[in-house]
Order: structure tokens, then C-alpha cells, then sequence
């Protein structure tokens, strides 16, 4: 397949760097980049975070962040040096030859603009045909990218629409100029996984269609594998390995990309254990300092040689390179045996729920018929001692709503919550303080729910504000620094604030937070989404170790599957407020009975790079947009 | 079209509310200015007057009801447009109000203007200069500004152009010789339909220092919350994403940033126009203007309760306007607060 076509390249770098360019020093973002990217191709862009791959989209556009800038080589668009090219000679390209699409659909829209308004705007400069009328013109774009109801749809306001419908329109926009190069920047991050496929599978479509030259940044190798030509690995700013997808996601030739590989769950197959990338990506300044290979540090494989010379990019293979000495010792890379099984006690029920409903009224209002919503919809549930219990669904299925009713955050407006032998579904103040012992909530998003004022020590011990216990300063700290042992930080973060640890940690710490008090049960709403595979990878291992040391059960809510399949031994799938199947993980995931629950699967991108990838199974009715 | 249902849904609903906040603040203030130790007989009548017709004029103004009573009586007047009479000058206090109100109005309309062009253009120059050394400068301007009060801007203003350059009138609305005509009461307004454009004009003249002095007082936090949040407005993505199209600079801060930005200052400019209402006094006093500041002052000075009351409820009523106002713009310009 890797017939070397006669095409000129329309975007090639040349040992391109990027660096970020201080005041006193400077700090290498992006290292010796070498590409070129051929008409009608996609290169998928993968790494972790801080890797570098969104400084590439930036590069190209040239809206650098404040005091970065390129210092080396060449980057060059249909033979132009896009570093060097005049700005207005630039501007000219974006939006007509050089199309973005941004990662958060719903922001990449004006708010206070019609869609009309957005959509004509762009439509009127990169310019109609003649006697062309601009709203014919963007509803034939709403068309090609099945987007129904266009006439419509451009009355409306972003914030009327879903994410999935926001990103259509930005895909119709940046295909409606036919550009030749498209970069989509984690297009489908933010979205659920079966609007993910569709998206995906729509880019690919509209991509063909136009033959565009297309770099896909995601920092899922399973996902750029299906949908790439050729992947590039990004490790801290430099290629580790890039070569062509199949194979470089079937044989992994750096020790990185084959760590990346087993630090992800798979969704087929038997379960293996997730390979745990210690650490982090060595920071700007380190990387300065550091002589041998960068991702040294890290490497499971690594000898004393690869710590004293920054190795080259070698061939090894067609079309393919990887920055290693060792390659051949990659494949040697294993994941860990999987922690055994439990049997989970099914005697001991923790927490019961018996047609559990939470529904919304709308508010009175003279002008409207007050309708209802069934956020959560008659729903049956039990959590085991030490049971780990999976909530699977779109967006909107009502999985953040019943974690809210379980914890306590909103009242059921019917059925029965029962929490160790005493109904709690009144959530009257005592029920609230018996709640709070037994029950414990870790919130999606550790930026937002981590108090930025508060040090580490006291927020991890917050639990002991409310029941006045243990509240002495000295307790206080003693508590923390047992806590941050469990977790995994150094004692010494306990004086730190939030904003000077990683993200991951930040997660850490949430957890932690909610363990302070030894509850029984932990409700996690999503908790590892939006983190790298590695650190996810980390996090999950971690409530399995806390589980065998504290014995307390979870109701772990996930859009992701396969993360799903590791960590929890039953799973529920939720579709509009209601349980539409549930059972062990595995029976459920092998042998999915509803319509719902295979299309769920199948919008997973397989493990199997071969195997065919078919998301839209558009079953009737399942159909969430 | 559904902008509109939903605006006047809005117009209803704070309609409705306004009836109970104004019935409270009626109220108030009849409670407060009977509790105060001024007796509105004795002051009705000339200071040699005896206990006996004290007593009579109590009986006669209802003084000795119950104070619900009285309450009633006087709610009862207002609805029928009476507030009563003033004591100092002995006149309806609705002509009184009336014939004050518009001056007001006028100078608070006419400084609103002048503090939202300085406003606009003074954010829209301190966030175009972001980043650079003029930012800086700029930046202690506009700290300098806010810190002078509008007193001082008056006094600034009439000492320059009135006294030094002698090229602006500094007292009252009108030069002397100059008929006013009336029709609606407001100057500006009646001086154009009569078609005396000498009068507009000299009416204009003496308004330009007091309104300059008001404007650009209250311009400087109108600038400095402009430029943050169009700060705050540049940190979103479809700026970025607006960039990324191709569009320039320019059409991205006018279209796309200003019109995000634009709300929180619309919410400040709300609040300053309120309090407007109360803010004028100083400058009316300055610049002898004829408007209700300097009626509630000499109401003030001589305790004559209807006109305080009067002069009260017309605030509260004016305050309710401006934020009903405020609000139906505000759900023209932010789409996200009408009802899906």
C-alpha cells in the first residue's frame, strides 16, 4: 500500500523549531520537525499532553502563544513558507486553503451570533459563485455534512444545539472553502463516543470528497490508527516514531508508542492489565539540560547508553522511523499480569434503588404549559461491598443525575433509595449527615472542584470541617500526609496549592479528598476523561489498590467503554433516564443484548487495526441527534 | 419574533413586580417622614400661630388618625396624581416635580451619552493597546480618572471654560432673555418643535459643562470594565477559531468580541444611570441648574416632607424603568437568556 506517490507534498516542515523564548533563556517546544504531508492524506498527530502536537496547528497558523516563535527550519505550504510569508498573505490562506476545526465545538462558536449570521459571514469572504445566494449555498454544506433541518439550524444559537450538531457546522464551514489542508485539532474529545465515530468517519468522508491534505491531532492511538495514513508519535516536542498507521499501530517500534498502546484498555479480547508509564514528560527546563534520549526517564527499556546521546530518527522499515537504539527490545515491553478478579459478596448490599425517578417541571410561566422531563426514569439498582459498578451512556442519559440522587445532591421525586438498611430517599438533614459518612463524591473536573485558595493538607482533610472531628490543625496534617502517601504525591505537596500540581495529581487529590473520611462508597462522575492514557492508566490502578486496602465500592460514571470493561465487575447502560441493560461487565460487553448497548460498542474503535471499523450502526430509534 | 414574546414576557413580569416594590417604598417612605420630629402643621402655619390652631390644622390635615389611616388617605391622593402640597413653596408638589423632572432627565440622558462614547472608545483603546508600553500609561489615566469625582470635574470644567476662557455659560439652563418655551418640558425637546433653534442652541451651551462634568466621571469604570471584558472575551475559542477563518482583526473586535464584551458594561451602565438620578444634585448645585438635585435640596434643608416623598417615589419609579430597560436589552444582545 505504501506506494511512494509522484505528488508534490502540500505541507512539508524541515527541522522546524519551535521554541518559547524568555526573556533571559529560551526553552525548546518543538524539536527538529521533519514532515511532509501529501495531497489527500491524513497523518495522525498522537501524544500526551504537552507533547506538542496542538503547537504544530499552531505553528501553521502562526498564532503562537505569547512569546513562543519559530527559531529553525521551514514550514512550508504548497512550496510557501508559511514562517516567512507575509501576515496578510497568510490571513489570505486561513480559512480558504488552510481550514481548523477546533476541539470544544460548543466555543468554537460566536454565542451572541445566529449560525446564519457565523456561517454567511465565512461564506461572503471566502466567496460565492456568481448570482450564488449565500443561503442556498450553506444549506447545500448543512447537506453534505447530514445535518438536517438546515433552514432552520441557521436561525438558531449555538447554545440551542449539541455539541455534535456544533461541530457539524464547523466541519461544513472549513469544508466549504475546499481547502487543501484541514487540521482538526482533537475534533472529537469533548463529544461522546458514538457522535465521536460519526464525526470521524465524517471528516474522512468530507475529506475524500475534496482530497484534502488532513492532520489529525488526538491523543488516541486507536482512534488515529483507523482513521490515518500515517502516524507521527510526539514525544516532549520531538517524533519518536512515525511510520505508516497499520503498521506502526500493529508493531510499535518505539518503547513510547508501545507503552501508549498498553496503557489504554482494550474493549475486545481478554483483559489485560494496563502497562503504567511512571512519571511525567520531562518539563521545557529538564529538557534543556537533558543529553540522551528524552523519553529515557521513563522507558522501560532503557540502558546506560540511551541517557548519553539524544539518538537519531532511523529507518526501520519502509517509510517508517523511530528515535530508539533498541528498537528491537520493544516488543519485549508486556503489560502487567491483570490483578485478580473479586468475588463480590452479592449478600452485602450497600446501597440499594428501587424505581428511582428524578423529574423536572418546568417553571411556572403564563405563556406555556408546564411540561415534564424524566431525568432519571424508574431505575433499579444495588452496589455490593466492595463492587465496582459501571454507568455507561450518552451525554443526556441521565448518568450525572443519578449520581446526584445517590449522593444526595437532589432528592428523588419517586421510588426508594436505601443506603446500609436505612432509607435515605427523604434526604431530610439526618438523613444528609448519615449520607455523608457512608458516601463520597469525586467530581469530573479536578481544575473546577479543587478550591484554588486552599493548600493540598487542608483540602484533602475538608471532609473533617463538616463532622468537627479530628478537626486540629495537627490531626489535620497527619491525616494529609497518610492521604498523600495513599495517592501516591509527596508529603511535601500538602503546603502546595492546586495550580502548581499537574492535572493528574489534581485528580489524585480529588480522590483523596473524598477518602479522607473512609467512606464506603465513592460515586465518580468521569473522572478520568479529559486525562492522558498514561494517567489514566495511573488513576484507575490506583482505586483498585485503594479498593484492596479499604474495601469500599464505586459507581463509576464513564462515556469511555473500554475503561469501563478494566475497572468495574457490573455495568448499567442508561439511555434517556432509563437502564436499558445491565450485568456483569464482561457478559454485558462480550454479548450485549440491546440495541443501545451494541451500538455503544461498536462506536469504539476497534483494537484491531484490520478490523473494520462500521460506528454507525444507525439502529432505529438510537439515534440520539 | 420570539425575541419580542420573550421581551414582553419580561415587561409583564416586572410590571407585576414593580407594584409590590412600589406600594413597600411608598410605605417607607410615609412611615420614616411621619416618624421624624417635624409636625407638618406647625409648619403650615406662620410661627406666631397658637396650640389651639395648631391642633385645628392637625384635625384638618388628618393628622390625628390613625397613622394606617392616614396611610390610606395619602396612597389614595397619589394614585389620583396628588402628593400634596409643598410647605416651603406653597405649590403642588406634582408641578413642582413635574416642572424639575425633565431638566433632570435631560442632563442624566445627555451624560449617559457622553460617558458611553468616552467609555467605548477609552476600553476599546486600552484593550487595543494591550500588552505595549502605552498600555501602562494608559492604565494610570484611567486609575487617575476614576478617582476624580464628579464635583471636581464640575468645578475643573467651570473654572477653565467658564471663569478663564469664558466660552461656556456656567449657570442655568437659559441665558437671560431667552423665552422658555414649554410644551413637554423638557428643554431640548420643546425649544426644537417650537422651532427656536437660538434657544436649542444656548439650552445645548449650558448643558455641555454639567454633562461633560457627569460623563466623564462615570466613564472611566465603563472603560475599564469594556477592556476586561473583552480581555476575558478574547480568551474564548471561536476568537481563536474567527482567526483561524481568516477574518481580520478589526471585524473579529467589532463583531465578534464587542458584542460578547458589550453586556457586563451594558449591566454596569444600568446601574450608573440609576444612580444618576441621585448623582446630578452636586452638579445642578455647581451649575445652579434648575432640575430635581437642587429641589430635593432645599426640600431637604426647610423638612418639607411631600416634596422629599414625591421626589423619593419618582426615584424609585425611575430606577424601575432603567432596569426594565436594561433588561429588555439585555435579552436583545444576549440570546442565551431567552427562553429555548
Amino acid at each position: 500500500m505504501a506506494i511512494p506517490s509522484p505528488k508534490n507534498p502540500i505541507l512539508s516542515a524541515q527541522n522546524l523549531c519551535v521554541e518559547s523564548v524568555g526573556a533571559k533563556e529560551s526553552f525548546p517546544v518543538l524539536t527538529d520537525l521533519n514532515f511532509s504531508l501529501e495531497p489527500g492524506k491524513i497523518l495522525g498527530l498522537v501524544g500526551e499532553s504537552g507533547a506538542g502536537k496542538s503547537m504544530i496547528g499552531r505553528t501553521i497558523s502562526q498564532y503562537l502563544p505569547n512569546g513562543f516563535a519559530v527559531t529553525k527550519g521551514t514550514l512550508a505550504f504548497d512550496g510557501e513558507d508559511l514562517v516567512s510569508m507575509a501576515a496578510e498573505r497568510r490571513r489570505s490562506l486561513l480559512g480558504r486553503e488552510i481550514a481548523f476545526i477546533p476541539q470544544e465545538p460548543l466555543s468554537g462558536l460566536n454565542p451572541v451570533l445566529t449560525v446564519g449570521q457565523q456561517i454567511k459571514e465565512h461564506l461572503l469572504r471566502i466567496g460565492l459563485a456568481p448570482g450564488e445566494n449565500w443561503r442556498e449555498r450553506a444549506l447545500k454544506e448543512f447537506e453534505s455534512v447530514h445535518l438536517p433541518h438546515g433552514a432552520a439550524l441557521l436561525e438558531k444559537y449555538p447554545h440551542q444545539l449539541s455539541g455534535g450538531m456544533c461541530q457539524r457546522i464547523l466541519i461544513a464551514m472549513a469544508f466549504a472553502s475546499r481547502p487543501r489542508l484541514l487540521i482538526a485539532d482533537e475534533p472529537t474529545t469533548a463529544l461522546d463516543v458514538t457522535i465521536q465515530a460519526r464525526i470521524v468517519k465524517l471528516i474522512a468522508e468530507m475529506q475524500k470528497r475534496d482530497g484534502t491534505a488532513v492532520i489529525f491531532i488526538t491523543h488516541d492511538l486507536r482512534l488515529a490508527s483507523q482513521i490515518s495514513d500515517e502516524i507521527m508519535v510526539l514525544y516532549a516536542g520531538r517524533p519518536a516514531e512515525r511510520g505508516p498507521a497499520k503498521q506502526l499501530f500493529s508493531a510499535p517500534a518505539h518503547p513510547y508508542t508501545r507503552c501508549l498502546q498498553l496503557a489504554n484498555p482494550t474493549i475486545t479480547g481478554p483483559r489485560r492489565g494496563l502497562f503504567i508509564l511512571p512519571e511525567r514528560m520531562p518539563g521545557l527546563r529538564v529538557l534543556k539540560e537533558l543529553k540522551g534520549c528524552r523519553f529515557a526517564s521513563r522507558c522501560p527499556n532503557a540502558i546506560e547508553a540511551c541517557t548519553r546521546t539524544e539518538p537519531p530518527l532511523a529507518d526501520i522499515g519502509p517509510n517508517h522511523i523511530a528515535a530508539c537504539i533498541r528498537t528491537e527490545k520493544t516488543p519485549d515491553i508486556v503489560p502487567p499480569p491483570l490483578a485478580p478478579g473479586r468475588e463480590i459478596a452479592s449478600s452485602k448490599i450497600h446501597l440499594n434503588g428501587e424505581k428511582l425517578t428524578k423529574a423536572y417541571t418546568t417553571a411556572w410561566s403564563p405563556f406555556a404549559k408546564r411540561s415534564v422531563f424524566k431525568a432519571v426514569n424508574s431505575v433499579d439498582f444495588a452496589l455490593g461491598e466492595g463492587e465496582f459498578v459501571g454507568i455507561v451512556g450518552e451525554s443526556g442519559s441521565g448518568k450525572s443525575s443519578l449520581a446526584r440522587l445517590v449522593v444526595g445532591l437532589d432528592t428523588p421525586t419517586g421510588g426508594k433509595i436505601t443506603l446500609a438498611g436505612r432509607d435515605v430517599t427523604a434526604n431530610g438533614n439526618a438523613d444528609r449527615a448519615y449520607r455523608r459518612e457512608y458516601i463520597q463524591m469525586v467530581f469530573q473536573d479536578p481544575q473546577s472542584a479543587l478550591n484554588p485558595r486552599r493548600r493540598i493538607g487542608s483540602i484533602v482533610t475538608q471532609a473533617n470541617e463538616a463532622s468537627g472531628l479530628h478537626n486540629s490543625t495537627r490531626e489535620r496534617m497527619d491525616r494529609a500526609a497518610e492521604l498523600l502517601k495513599e495517592i501516591g504525591l509527596p508529603p511535601d505537596a500538602a503546603m502546595r496549592f492546586p495550580s502548581q500540581l499537574s492535572g493528574g495529581q489534581k485528580q489524585r487529590v480529588n480522590i483523596a479528598r473524598a477518602l479522607c473520611t473512609l467512606p464506603r462508597i465513592l460515586v465518580a462522575d468521569e473522572i478520568v476523561s479529559g486525562l492522558d492514557v498514561s494517567v489514566q492508566a495511573q488513576l484507575l490502578d490506583l482505586l483498585l489498590k485503594l479498593r484492596d486496602e479499604h474495601g469500599f465500592s464505586m459507581l463509576f460514571i464513564s462515556h469511555d467503554l473500554s475503561v469501563v470493561r478494566y475497572l468495574c465487575d457490573r455495568v448499567m447502560v442508561m439511555y434517556r433516564g432509563e437502564v436499558v441493560e445491565s450485568g456483569r461487565t464482561e457478559t454485558v460487553f462480550a454479548d450485549p443484548q440491546h440495541a443501545y448497548t451494541r451500538s455503544l460498542l461498536a462506536a469504539v474503535p476497534p483494537d484491531d487495526v484490520n478490523a473494520e471499523w462500521s460506528p454507525v450502526l444507525a439502529e432505529a430509534g438510537y439515534q440520539v441527534e | 419574533m420570539r425575541m419580542f414574546a420573550t421581551i414582553a414576557k419580561l415587561l409583564v413580569k416586572r410590571v407585576l413586580t414593580a407594584i409590590p416594590i412600589l406600594l413597600l417604598v411608598s410605605a417607607l417612605l410615609f412611615c420614616i417622614l411621619r416618624i421624624l420630629p417635624v409636625d407638618p402643621a406647625a409648619m403650615s402655619l406662620p410661627p406666631n400661630a397658637t396650640v389651639q390652631e395648631v391642633e385645628a390644622m392637625r384635625t384638618e390635615m388628618g393628622l390625628n388618625l390613625p397613622l394606617y389611616q392616614q396611610y390610606g388617605i395619602w396612597l389614595n391622593k397619589l394614585f389620583h396624581g396628588d402628593i400634596g402640597r409643598s410647605i416651603h413653596f406653597r405649590q403642588n408638589v406634582t408641578s413642582l416635580i413635574g416642572s424639575t423632572l425633565p431638566a433632570t432627565v435631560e442632563l442624566a440622558l445627555i451624560a449617559m451619552v457622553v460617558a458611553t462614547v468616552f467609555g467605548l472608545a477609552g476600553g476599546l483603546f486600552l484593550f487595543y493597546v494591550r500588552g505595549t508600553r502605552a498600555e501602562a500609561v494608559m492604565d494610570f489615566i484611567s486609575i487617575l480618572l476614576l478617582s476624580l469625582p464628579e464635583f471636581l470635574w464640575s468645578l475643573f470644567l467651570l473654572l477653565i471654560f467658564g471663569v478663564f476662557f469664558e466660552v461656556l455659560p456656567f449657570t442655568g439652563r437659559l441665558s437671560p432673555g431667552f423665552e422658555r418655551p414649554v410644551v413637554t418640558g423638557f428643554l431640548l425637546l420643546d425649544s426644537l418643535i417650537t422651532g427656536k433653534l437660538s434657544t436649542f442652541f444656548n439650552a445645548l451651551e449650558h448643558m455641555i459643562l454639567p454633562c461633560l462634568a457627569l460623563g466623564i466621571a462615570l466613564s472611566p469604570s465603563l472603560m475599564r470594565v469594556l477592556r476586561s471584558s473583552l480581555l476575558d472575551a478574547y480568551q474564548d475559542d471561536y476568537i481563536q477559531q474567527a482567526r483561524l477563518r481568516g477574518l481580520s482583526e478589526k471585524r473579529i473586535l467589532i463583531r465578534h468580541g464587542l458584542k460578547n464584551a458589550i453586556l457586563p458594561t451594558l449591566s454596569l451602565m444600568g446601574v450608573q444611570f440609576g444612580f444618576l438620578f441621585g448623582g446630578t444634585l452636586l452638579v445642578e448645585i455647581i451649575y445652579s441648574y434648575p432640575g430635581m438635585g437642587n429641589l430635593m435640596v432645599d426640600a431637604i434643608r426647610n423638612a418639607d416632607l411631600p416634596i422629599i416623598q414625591g421626589a423619593g417615589l419618582t426615584y424609585c419609579i425611575a430606577v424601575l424603568v432603567i432596569s426594565i430597560v436594561v433588561d429588555s436589552l439585555y435579552l436583545i444582545l444576549n440570546p442565551k437568556l431567552r427562553v429555548r
